[in-house]
């Protein structure tokens, strides 16, 4: 997974635009990247879902309370780049 | 996966509950049946009851080892509680279990100095109260608006709690508050605040609440207003309220119904003696088939129950990937088993049943007491919400085991690791004991009635498969249409099917629990349940001969005085 076109900034984030656009049942490109997760309408039982589909789609398994403390697109996908990049 | 785990001996139990409770029959025991309905009529908790769990040193099960307590096991602790619950449930909830649903979030988010504080209390037989509900938003605590806001050095609390157990008797209030205005799940914190540093004008307890069932229990609110504490309060780190929650919670939606199954006990056990005694048509009302029906019906059913929490609570020890899904399942399906079971009953003791005096008075307070009972902590609709997200995540995962520690969980009596409230996960992630199912289903093949039963819930679990990833987006969380909520109601089903055929697979050979009697009856009725065996159970005489064969045994255990779940432990009477 050391391919940045899957694991840098902007495809993370891209990438989980297209989750959060699944689960509110909206176009991707209203999804705010900075806007928090909650306020885009996605609860805490979302957010648990989300891990879910992070985990299975790079092969991670992560803190199920990550999309808590990293709470916008940006947020996760800066993170998430970051510990790709450290494997 | 969790690292291979080490079983732990369990710390010496003390002087068994049981013996020290005593025969529950004899009219003259202050701790009998006739004592306890009668308490119940004043609406007061047996206050000989009370001494006595006070004197068995009862809060020590809810204290983990490690601290000074007897708690190791969750099995072990929900075993040992059915003592209490098959005398009656409002000494149990009121005198015990109040306590340990507001320690459990301390053993598993506390600092040190708080686990500590709570151990020591507890230990010297003090109360601590769960103060979550709010009326407007029931056990969804998620929406919880009671707020504690920092305030020049303080937190400042404004707001109220309602029917909260105990409340007004506690020595530590748990409380769980809005410790942010931001939406989110960062937002709210559990206080864990001792009664005697509060300022008396700041805090108002309420009249108590009357209700139908459990009527000993002191269920009060609490209102605060600008009540300031110390920010030490703050139970663990601010903002892990729903995590802890989540994770918390496991632990007693697991080990709370399985414990009520103590209370069925004594509702089988009082109607087999009814059915024994009484005559109808020269023979006794229990050689009728419909009542062997009803009475081998509700026995198998209790079993079912023992079956899906004792893997539950297991689970905690050694599936934490799994417990979070089991977990409500058990706190979803166990009541509704319990509750149907106890109404079949009722309507074998007839006007029995609801007489509240008398040799069988003690049956009405149970079926009173029932509801009340497994409605506290979380009801159904919340349950299945807390699943539904979980569906499409384990229908991907489909494995078809079995899984690595299927040993663990199904042999009930093995020892397990040490219960670590802080390796509970938030979300499911794997899903075992369906996979075991599969496995045992292809494994059974020649076994004829459990090969047959087993592979009515395998399809069955290859369509819910289907539907949990063709279910949308917006149906997949809380606000889910029927569809959604329907599915969660037959995964616990299916969940509870799996565990009855694990129980089995690994009974001792020769034991009641290896015979496929009652696995076959369990099977059969938790199928009826999915409306997915086409009325099989009207059909033959092998059906009328398994309930000759449930009713047999049960007659046996309730004249030997031996309890009718897993165990099959012997009692006072």
């Amino acid at each position: 997974m050391s391919d940045t076109t899957i694991s840098s900034t902007p495809a993370v984030a891209g990438w989980l635009a297209e989750r959060v656009a699944f689960y509110l049942e909206r176009p991707a490109d209203e999804i705010d990247p900075d806007a928090p997760l909650v306020e885009l309408g996605l609860d805490s039982v979302y957010a648990l879902t989300l891990c879910g589909d992070i985990e299975e789609r790079y092969g991670l398994v992560v803190e199920q309370t990550l999309p808590w403390d990293y709470p916008t697109v940006n947020a996760l996908a800066g993170h998430l780049s970051g510990v790709l990049a450290g494997r | 996966m969790t690292p291979p785990p080490t079983p732990v001996r369990q710390p010496p139990a003390g002087p068994d509950l049981e013996l020290l409770l005593g025969d529950p029959t004899q009219t003259a025991n202050p701790l009998g049946y006739a004592a306890l309905v009668a308490a119940d009529e004043r609406g007061e908790l047996s206050t000989a009851g009370e001494r006595a769990l006070h004197d068995h040193g009862l809060n020590a099960e809810f204290v983990p080892a490690a601290l000074g307590g007897r708690l190791v096991g969750a099995d072990h602790l929900m075993r040992r509680l059915r003592a209490v619950f098959r005398r009656d449930s409002a000494l149990a909830i009121g005198y015990g279990l109040t306590s340990l649903i507001a320690s459990v979030p301390v053993w598993t988010s506390g600092r040190p100095a708080q686990r500590a504080r709570l151990a020591e209390l507890l230990l010297a037989g003090g109360r601590a109260a769960a103060c979550y509900t709010e009326l407007p938003h029931g056990t969804d605590f998620g929406r919880a608006e009671f707020a504690a806001r920092a305030q020049a050095g303080r937190l400042v609390l404004t707001g109220r709690k309602d029917l909260v157990n105990n409340v007004a008797r506690a020595d530590l209030l748990l409380l769980f508050a809005r410790t942010d205005d931001r939406p989110g799940s960062r937002s709210h914190s559990h206080l864990l605040l001792d009664r005697s540093t509060l300022p008396p004008d700041r805090v108002t307890f309420g009249p108590r609440y009357p209700t139908s069932g459990v009527r000993g229990c002191q269920l009060g609110g609490v209102a605060f207003d600008n009540c300031p504490v110390s920010p030490d309060a703050v139970l663990g780190e601010a903002g892990t309220g729903i995590e802890t929650v989540l994770r918390g919670f496991q632990v007693t939606r697991s080990v709370l119904p399985g414990m009520v199954v103590g209370s069925l006990d004594t509702m089988l056990r009082t109607v087999t003696r009814f059915a024994l005694d009484r005559r109808l048509y020269g023979a006794p009302v229990a050689d009728l088939p419909q009542t062997r029906a009803v009475l081998g019906g509700a026995f198998a059913d209790l079993l079912v129950a023992d079956c899906l929490a004792t893997v539950a609570v297991r689970a905690l020890h050694v599936l934490p990937e799994q417990a979070p899904v089991l977990a409500p399942a058990v706190k979803y399906l166990v009541p509704k088993l319990l509750q149907d079971a106890a109404y079949q009953l009722s309507v074998v003791l007839g006007a029995r049943g609801y007489l509240r005096e008398g040799d069988y008075a003690i049956f009405q307070k149970h079926l009173r007491d029932l509801p009340v009972v497994t409605l506290a902590h979380a009801s159904s609709a919340v349950c299945l919400a807390s699943i539904i997200p979980s569906l499409p995540v384990l229908a991907r995962q489909a494995g078809d085991g079995p899984g690595e520690v299927s040993d663990q969980l199904y042999r009930w009596e093995e020892p397990l690791p040490a219960l670590d409230f802080a390796g509970l996960q938030l979300a499911a992630r794997r899903d075992d004991v369906c996979a075991d199912l599969r496995a045992a289903h292809r494994e059974l093949a020649g076994t004829g009635e459990p090969h047959r039963l087993t592979g009515i819930f395998v399809a069955e679990l290859d369509r819910l498969r289907e539907r949990a990833l063709a279910l949308p987006p917006r149906d997949r969380t809380v606000t889910a249409g029927r569809p959604g909520f329907a599915l969660a109601a037959r995964y616990t089903v299916l969940l509870a099917a799996a565990a009855c055929v694990g129980v089995w697979r690994h009974a001792p050979a020769a034991s009641f629990l290896a015979e496929p009697t009652w696995l076959v009856t369990a099977l059969t009725r938790l199928a009826d349940r999915l409306g997915a065996d086409g009325g099989q159970r009207w059909s033959t005489g092998a059906d009328a001969e398994r309930y000759r064969r449930l009713c047999a045994e049960l007659s046996d255990r309730v004249a030997d005085a031996r309890s009718l779940d897993l165990a099959d432990r012997r009692l006072a009477g």
